[in-house]
């Protein structure tokens, strides 16, 4: 493998594999810890990250509107997360982990709708497949 | 409430959360964002703790309860350090869109976790699914 490629791939892989740990952490500490509760831990354990953020002082832009939509985020994405666990607790994380991995759906519908972004024919496939995926799994 | 609509409302949620990134990116660093969302996080602390069992907890449940959040952290950061080097997004998010493969990897080898042929089916179109809705070809870097 050309060293280029194997540059940007190595943590693109990295990624993958520390999202699919968490979803893996999440269905585990869910069997003794209520939602709300993986939730406050969930935040404990972003703060190292955002602090090294701090810390380095580097990449660090952002105007108001920034600011703001970051913490928006942060809180749409904190309630997501208590839903999220709640999933991993009452489902099977080999289920719960690639369903919820379904929403970029809402984006992409979002997306055409508020940013009048068109969808590509990828996207419209997507779509299909994940509603013949909703049916498998909702039966 | 059912695994099934806990899932619809996350979907729902973190639906929102992949369009004000889109909006975030025009106006803030990936860094930044990344801090005021963590912000974000902060400010719902208040609300948890109404029905808090955290300090019954055994050792064990509060350790991976934390790695959950630093490995999602540790998710982005790795994404956003693709972007520096070079990875283009219509490549790096739908691939890394396939991380629930690891979880039912691991929720198959490790919690012993089965699954019917019509859910197997039913995953892995999620899967591929999921990458396809990410992709976008011309997409800007660091979103």
């Amino acid at each position: 493998m050309k060293p280029r490629l194997w540059h940007w791939l190595a943590p693109a892989l990295m990624a993958c594999l520390w999202w699919g740990l968490f979803g893996f952490l999440a269905k585990l500490g869910s069997a003794d810890v209520n939602a709300y509760d993986m939730q406050v831990l969930f935040t404990v354990g972003t703060i190292p990250i955002a602090i090294y953020i701090l810390i380095r002082r580097a990449g660090m832009r952002a105007n108001n509107k920034g600011r703001l939509i970051g913490a928006v985020i942060g809180i749409f994405a904190g309630v997501g997360g208590i839903a999220y666990f709640a999933a991993m607790a009452r489902g099977k994380a080999s289920i719960v982990g690639p369903v919820t991995s379904l929403f970029p759906m809402v984006t992409v519908l979002l997306a055409t709708t508020l940013l009048k972004e068109r969808l590509n024919r990828v996207q419209m496939a997507g779509i299909v497949l994940a509603l013949i995926s909703a049916a498998l799994l909702a039966t | 409430m059912t695994w099934l609509v806990a899932s619809l409302i996350t979907i729902a949620l973190w639906g929102v959360v992949g369009l004000l990134q889109k909006m975030g990116s025009q106006h803030s660093t990936s860094n930044s964002l990344m801090l005021w969302t963590t912000a974000g996080y902060l400010l719902l602390l208040p609300f948890l703790f109404t029905d808090s069992h955290l300090l019954a907890l055994p050792a064990r449940a509060l350790v991976v309860g934390v790695a959950s959040g630093l490995t999602n952290g540790l998710g982005a950061w790795s994404l956003y350090t693709a972007f520096e080097r070079g990875a283009r997004a219509s490549v790096a998010v739908p691939l890394t869109a396939l991380n629930p493969l690891v979880t039912l990897v691991l929720a198959l080898l490790v919690l012993g976790e089965r699954l019917t042929v019509a859910q197997t089916a039913g995953v892995v179109l999620a899967l591929i699914a999921g990458a396809m809705l990410s992709y976008e070809p011309n997409a800007k870097e660091g979103a």
